[in-house]
């Protein structure tokens, strides 16, 4: 019987010249990432690129990894800054008049690519309003919520993957969700 | 306990998010139900933040399907793993029988009733089609102009009807040429003396087919086809083999 290998393991195999090494860690890894990725930027084509920036930038630093971190915590932080880094440039895009009306508009309220036929109004206009209060968060609130609630991961693993104290996740998703509420209110969703 | 936002706010705030999404051990767990009992402002909170917890799942299903999981798939694939765009296409794949459930459940009810008639009139017709099938006579055949098809029966039917017609007919004609023709003896009969040559050509062509000629017959053919020599003619080269096409 196999022995399924450890992420280190994997990394210090795709060192040595394992051409397959590091595809097992993208089949690993590449779901949660997406997902962390989608939560962050709230499209699927923004997350896609993403994604895929991340292990790119993932192999191009694969040297630069330390064992003493896990390969989780840090692919995380790499895609988390890839986020950051992407709106950061649609932002200055949008100030300086880089993005035209329609393509920030499509920004906003872009709808999934997978939509139910039998969607109704009602709940479209209440997935559009969390998207919206989610990517209105300030970002390290917001890849907390992700985290947990897209990558379904504990409050220890998020804990690693920030390299933040526990009690700190706990209170940043404290806040988040008391934000998200006041924002879903705000936009008419009659959540409280 | 403090007021933020209008709202209270207990100092367990911690407490409420492990116990929310399912972390908490089993003595924190009890701990904490027993303090939102007494404790008004996490009642209040841990409804809200519950339904915000909801609504965000929604979303996630909803963007990245309801089957969607974060957690790594357990067979690995290199060849997909290698193409790092294969794997954001998260299709929302639902068992036919709950795709319908959904689309009843939230469909507008003149959709509900529209596919309903549907489905309904389609039943219809097919039931219709069904039985004119089962009564539809099976065409065995059809007339030289395929205006009139028979069925099995009335094929059969036809076909006897018109051999006992055939055979009656043949045997009044045997029962007639028995009275008037002596057969084999090369004479001509009051019938086919009376019968235009061409018939008798054509009567003699059939036998000869089946029997050939005998020398008599031969005559005769070539006496009624004129082709033997008169008086004036005699001196023409006719010959005429014994046996024909020689």
């Amino acid at each position: 019987m196999e022995m399924v290998s450890s992420d280190e393991q994997m990394v210090e195999r795709a060192l040595s010249g394992d051409p397959e090494a590091f595809g097992e860690i993208v089949r690993r890894w590449e779901r949660r990432i997406f997902a962390l990725a989608f939560g962050m930027l709230g499209r699927e084509e923004d997350a896609r690129d993403a994604t895929q920036e991340t292990f790119m930038a993932a192999f191009r630093n694969l040297r630069g990894f330390r064992g003493e971190a896990k390969v989780s915590s840090w692919l995380h932080r790499i895609a988390v800054n890839q986020c950051i880094t992407r709106q950061r440039r649609a932002k200055v895009r949008s100030e300086t008049g880089l993005e035209d009306e329609a393509e920030k508009n499509a920004a906003v309220f872009a709808l999934p690519a997978e939509i139910s036929p039998a969607r109704t109004a009602e709940g479209l206009e209440r997935s559009v309003a969390v998207r919206r209060a989610v990517c209105a968060l300030p970002a390290d609130l917001r890849q907390v919520v992700v985290m947990k609630e897209f990558e379904e991961l504990t409050f220890q693993e998020i804990s690693d993957a920030l390299e933040l104290p526990l009690s700190t996740v706990k209170s940043r998703l404290y806040t988040a969700l008391r934000q998200l509420q006041m924002r879903l209110q705000k936009f008419g969703e009659q959540v409280g | 306990m403090q007021t933020t936002n209008e709202r209270p706010v207990c100092h367990r705030a911690e407490d409420l998010v492990t116990y929310l999404y399912n972390e908490a051990s089993a003595a924190e767990a009890q701990d904490f139900a027993g303090h939102v009992e007494t404790c008004e402002a996490c009642r209040a909170e841990f409804a809200v933040f519950r339904q915000v917890h909801e609504s965000i799942l929604l979303w996630r299903n909803e963007a990245l399907g309801a089957a969607f999981s974060p957690a790594p798939q357990a067979a690995p694939v290199l060849a997909e793993a290698t193409d790092s765009r294969q794997f954001v296409r998260h299709a929302r794949k639902l068992p036919a029988l709950a795709a319908l459930r959904e689309f009843f459940s939230v469909a507008p009810l003149w959709l509900r009733g529209a596919t309903a008639l549907a489905v309904l009139l389609l039943c219809v017709l097919g039931v219709l089609a069904i039985s004119g099938s089962w009564n539809k006579q099976v065409r065995v055949a059809s007339n030289s102009g395929g205006q009139k098809t028979y069925t099995e029966t009335q094929f059969k039917n036809e076909v006897a009807k018109q051999v006992d017609k055939q055979v009656s007919d043949f045997k009044k004609s045997q029962t007639q040429s028995s009275t008037n023709v002596v057969v084999g003896s090369g004479v001509r009969t009051t019938t086919q003396q009376n019968s235009p040559r061409r018939e008798l050509a054509s009567n003699r062509a059939l036998s000869r087919s089946q029997r050939g000629l005998t020398r008599a017959e031969r005559e005769q053919l070539a006496a009624d086809l004129r082709l033997m020599p008169g008086r004036d003619e005699e001196e023409l080269p006719f010959e005429f083999p014994d046996e024909p096409n020689q």
